[in-house]
């Protein structure tokens, strides 16, 4: 084990290391917001369109949807650099799992509420808004950052199209250096405290949001 | 005068019809209680009346107004803004209280004005303290219904009920799912509310309460209502052949 290649890689580890969180914070923020629409939309006339996103989406790899993306993309006039292509096909393919877990949400909140707010004349926006979307983020807090985290992972496969994030700068250094070991240690080590981070502050929100109850 | 007006109606569940024509009239300031075994349609009519249960024919009129369908073409659903508007005017209180857990008591009865007539948060908030209170609740009204007890919960429904004034209000067994050492203090918010004029339509198996509360009875059977009348009359002296057998089978439970 030779400690100095961390002195010399640290900078270009920690720059990916950011870019990886960049991308992933990106990536799942949009892929929340898209799935919670879809989610949404699936009670609306455009349910069939949706399931078929959806179940396209689920059906495909990730990896496969990212060259679409980036390589297929300029065919249809698309130019993405290569970490919007990355953040935008994260957001895609996370996007139709979140769907499914805020589906499942909205479809375990009791309906005695809902009937309570409908019964006294609330319109369906303020019901959505006030009722069912409190009601459903305490039940899906825990699968929501089970696949927060599964997404940061899938982060890996950008190096695939030259994002410089963690990997690609990991793959770097170890061509460089034949160093496997030393540079496998930094990306377990890495990786594994962006996941730890998230779950802690996951169970700080299912805390937070769950303390009406005690 | 005549406030809600119900004509033949009725309401089926695929192959199974659950109320037969049923015709009811509930005057301004009258209380009426429904009573029956379950089955007999009690809740399934009082959800007819704000169109949670949508009638499949027949007629429920509020002040004149029909409820949930368009006028003359039966079948064609009123604009939800009419219905949301009429059930404005309509209270109704849950079996299982389904207050909203993630605001506390004082939230609970606030929305409703802030989210239905447009209240502003401290107007409305001011108002959901009064109401509390009015209920005996003002000193809980920061707390959550998780910390309320079952007849809390219930007296603090009944308050998110009344926050938008409403002509009518609605009991769906409002002490069937309390302990029975609380029912006592719901029955009691509910009669100073009966006794403050306010038109009720109560399901409900406290006879007690019907005997002293209600102005007249109806005693629903198989989807039909098979006895009406004041309450003296139907719980003392009950005539018709299956309500004798309902009100033997109440006193055998509660004989000890």
């Amino acid at each position: 084990m030779d400690a100095s290649l961390y002195l010399r890689y640290g900078p270009s580890l920690l720059s990916g290391f950011v870019v990886t969180l960049w991308c992933w914070m990106a990536g799942t923020a949009l892929a929340m917001a898209l799935g919670l629409v879809i989610a949404v939309g699936r009670e609306t006339p455009l349910r069939w369109p949706l399931r078929g996103f959806v179940e396209i989406v689920r059906g495909t790899p990730f990896l496969v949807q990212l060259y679409l993306l980036y390589d297929g993309g300029p065919a249809l006039g698309l130019r993405l650099s290569a970490m919007a292509a990355g953040i935008v096909a994260l957001g895609i393919y996370g996007s139709a799992y979140f769907a499914e877990i805020f589906r499942a949400g909205l479809a375990a909140v009791p309906p005695g509420q809902v009937e309570a707010a409908q019964a006294i004349g609330m319109a369906p926006g303020a019901v959505l808004r006030r009722v069912r979307l409190p009601a459903m983020a305490v039940a899906v807090t825990p699968p929501l950052v089970n696949m927060a985290i599964i997404l940061s992972k899938e982060t890996v496969v950008l190096s695939i199209i030259t994002v410089p994030e963690l990997m690609y700068q990991a793959q770097t250094m170890a061509s460089d250096t034949y160093a496997a070991f030393e540079t496998i240690l930094a990306l377990a080590v890495l990786y594994w405290i962006m996941v730890e981070g998230m779950a802690r502050l996951g169970r700080a929100a299912e805390r937070r949001m769950t303390a009406y109850l005690a | 005068m005549t406030l809600l007006s119900l004509r033949g109606v009725e309401r089926r569940f695929g192959a199974t019809t659950v109320l037969h024509g049923v015709d009811l009239d509930v005057a301004e300031r009258e209380v009426v209680c429904l009573i029956g075994a379950s089955g007999s349609g009690k809740s399934t009519l009082l959800r007819c009346v704000n169109f949670l249960e949508p009638y499949d024919a027949g007629e429920v009129r509020l002040a004149g107004e029909l409820v949930g369908w368009r006028e003359g073409s039966h079948r064609q659903r009123a604009p939800a803004a009419a219905l949301r508007k009429m059930r404005r005017g309509i209270g109704m209180v849950f079996q299982q209280f389904n207050l909203w857990p993630h605001m506390t008591a004082r939230g609970n009865v606030a929305e409703p004005l802030i989210q239905v007539a447009g209240t502003s948060r401290a107007e409305a908030e001011a108002r959901a303290d009064t109401l509390l209170d009015r209920v005996g609740l003002l000193p809980f009204a920061d707390a959550f219904p998780a910390r309320l007890s079952g007849g809390q919960q219930q007296r603090v429904a009944i308050a998110r009920a009344l926050a938008l004034e409403p002509r009518l209000m609605l009991f769906d067994e409002p002490t069937s799912a309390l302990d029975p050492e609380l029912v006592g203090e719901v029955l009691a918010v509910m009669r100073d509310l009966a006794a403050s004029g306010m038109t009720m339509l109560v399901v409900t198996h406290e006879m007690g309460f019907a005997a002293h509360a209600a102005d007249r009875v109806a005693f629903l059977a198989g989807g039909r209502i098979a006895a009406l009348g004041p309450p003296r009359e139907m719980l003392r002296e009950p005539t018709e052949p299956r309500l004798r057998r309902f009100l033997q089978t109440y006193h055998e439970r509660n004989d000890f």
